[in-house]
């Protein structure tokens, strides 16, 4: 049961301010193409200097390099995450808690998929990024299991343990997680979408958001799988809930003028945002590219929310939002420059 | 012409009553008007300085603003009582 705001406006007005000021000094675009010219190490440095130098300190005298970076920008992500979980009041630590389950579902996943390929423990350790509800903790204990049951067993009480459940035992003898990743994510989001409709205050700009992120990724997936005419094959990868229906998206993917599906997008969305996403789709670029263009659309839009709504979750959630960005940023220009990619890779693959 | 001076006397008593619950009116609602905007400005004030230190100047600045309503309540009291 969500919390029952007695204390007035003022702890959400807080809460919501020290969000946008957090959002104000993410690194903005002008950092990073500074940083396409640096080395790593010189990199490593500069990021010291902002707002991860505790973990690069901390993490100085264990990691190195790449290793040491990754490290750092995981263990700020997940403490960041869980301090903003810490000062966020009422309805919207409920709704900021349901939206991290979307970190428990990785965190598994990546715990799953390492077991099954013989990774130790403390490498499944290094990779998983405790943001969501279950901490380090909990992680550890799951983490330190042998077998498949046992972790399905800590994870009983969790809101999704029934997907877990029916899932598991297909999943591992398979050797495949997509099936139960996709059925993981639609039951995340049929969540978010109870929560946003439970008639907490606060649940229109939630469901707001929700919508948007369920539009943003069916709409990656129609671009990605465009031209196929199994009808039943793309309903089963489409999530229910969002602007469009699994009829109207099925459609899209099976369409064959993309002019005329997308004007159609375009019309029932009722927004500008997605614009340079369909021209990259137009100009037949990557699904790289296509999809770095939605996630920048998505990231507009949700800023436009936000202001919609400047006492909401949606200020907190587009800050997590792009917190989780700039992590992935800096990760790939890390990753990136160790591999000696060229700049123009690297920013391919970046959400500036 | 008792009744008379009595009713002159109640008459005056009042008004300087009158004046007194419009000055403590004018002080008390101007105060009630400065509480409701400093809410929201302090708790954005105190959330901006959480994260950055260096805010604390322009977010007292911003926070006393509202503090001029209650000063023109508080001069309107005083007129209202002395002259």
């Amino acid at each position: 049961m969500a919390a029952v705001n007695t204390t007035g406006p003022a702890p959400y007005i807080y809460a919501c301010t020290r969000m946008r000021v957090r959002k104000a000094a993410l690194l903005p675009r002008e950092e990073y193409m500074r940083m396409l010219n640096m080395e790593l190490p010189e990199i490593t440095r500069f990021i010291e200097e902002t707002r991860y130098k505790a973990e690069i300190d901390e993490l100085a005298s264990s990691f190195s390099g790449v290793d040491l970076m990754e490290n750092a920008l995981s263990w700020n992500l997940a403490k960041d995450y869980q301090k903003v979980l810490e000062l966020v009041p009422g309805h919207l630590k409920h709704f900021t808690k349901a939206y991290l389950l979307k970190w428990d579902i990785r965190n598994v996943l990546t715990l799953l998929r390492a077991k099954i390929q013989g990774a130790s423990v403390g490498k499944i350790k290094e990779i998983q990024i405790p943001a969501g509800s279950l901490n380090r903790t909990v992680l550890d204990r799951l983490d330190s299991e042998d077998s498949t049951d046992r972790i399905l067993d800590g994870l009983k009480g969790h809101m999704l343990y029934g997907v877990f459940e029916r899932e598991m035992s297909a999943a591992v003898e398979s050797g495949s997680f997509a099936r139960m990743e996709n059925e993981l994510y639609k039951a995340y989001y049929s969540i978010l979408l109870k929560e946003a409709k439970s008639g907490v205050k606060g649940g229109a700009a939630f469901l707001k958001y929700v919508r948007l992120d369920i539009d943003t990724k069916n709409l990656e997936t129609v671009f990605r799988v465009k031209g196929e005419s199994d009808g039943e094959k793309i309903r089963e990868l489409m999530i229910e809930g969002g602007t469009f229906t699994l009829d109207e998206l099925v459609r899209f993917a099976g369409s064959d003028s993309l002019d005329e599906m997308i004007e159609t997008i375009r019309k029932k969305l009722n927004t500008e945002a997605f614009d340079s996403a369909f021209e990259a789709v137009k100009e037949a670029k990557s699904s790289q590219g296509v999809e770095i263009g939605l996630i920048k659309a998505k990231l507009t839009e949700m800023d436009r929310i936000s202001k919609l709504y400047p006492m909401s979750v949606a200020p907190v959630i587009a800050y997590l939002e792009l917190k989780s960005y700039e992590v992935s940023n800096l990760r790939a220009l890390a990753r990136g420059k160790e591999s000696n990619l060229p700049s123009e890779s690297i920013e391919a693959c970046m959400v500036v | 012409m008792a009744v008379e001076t009595m009713t002159i006397e109640v008459a005056q008593a009042s008004a300087v009553g009158f004046k007194a619950i419009g000055a403590g009116l004018a002080v008390g609602l101007a105060g009630m008007g400065t509480g409701l905007a400093q809410l929201g400005i302090g708790g954005a004030a105190v959330g901006a300085t959480a994260e950055n230190k260096e805010m604390f100047g322009l977010a007292l600045l911003f926070t006393v603003i509202p503090e001029t309503v209650v000063i023109f309540g508080l001069v309107v009291a005083l007129l209202l009582l002395f002259t």
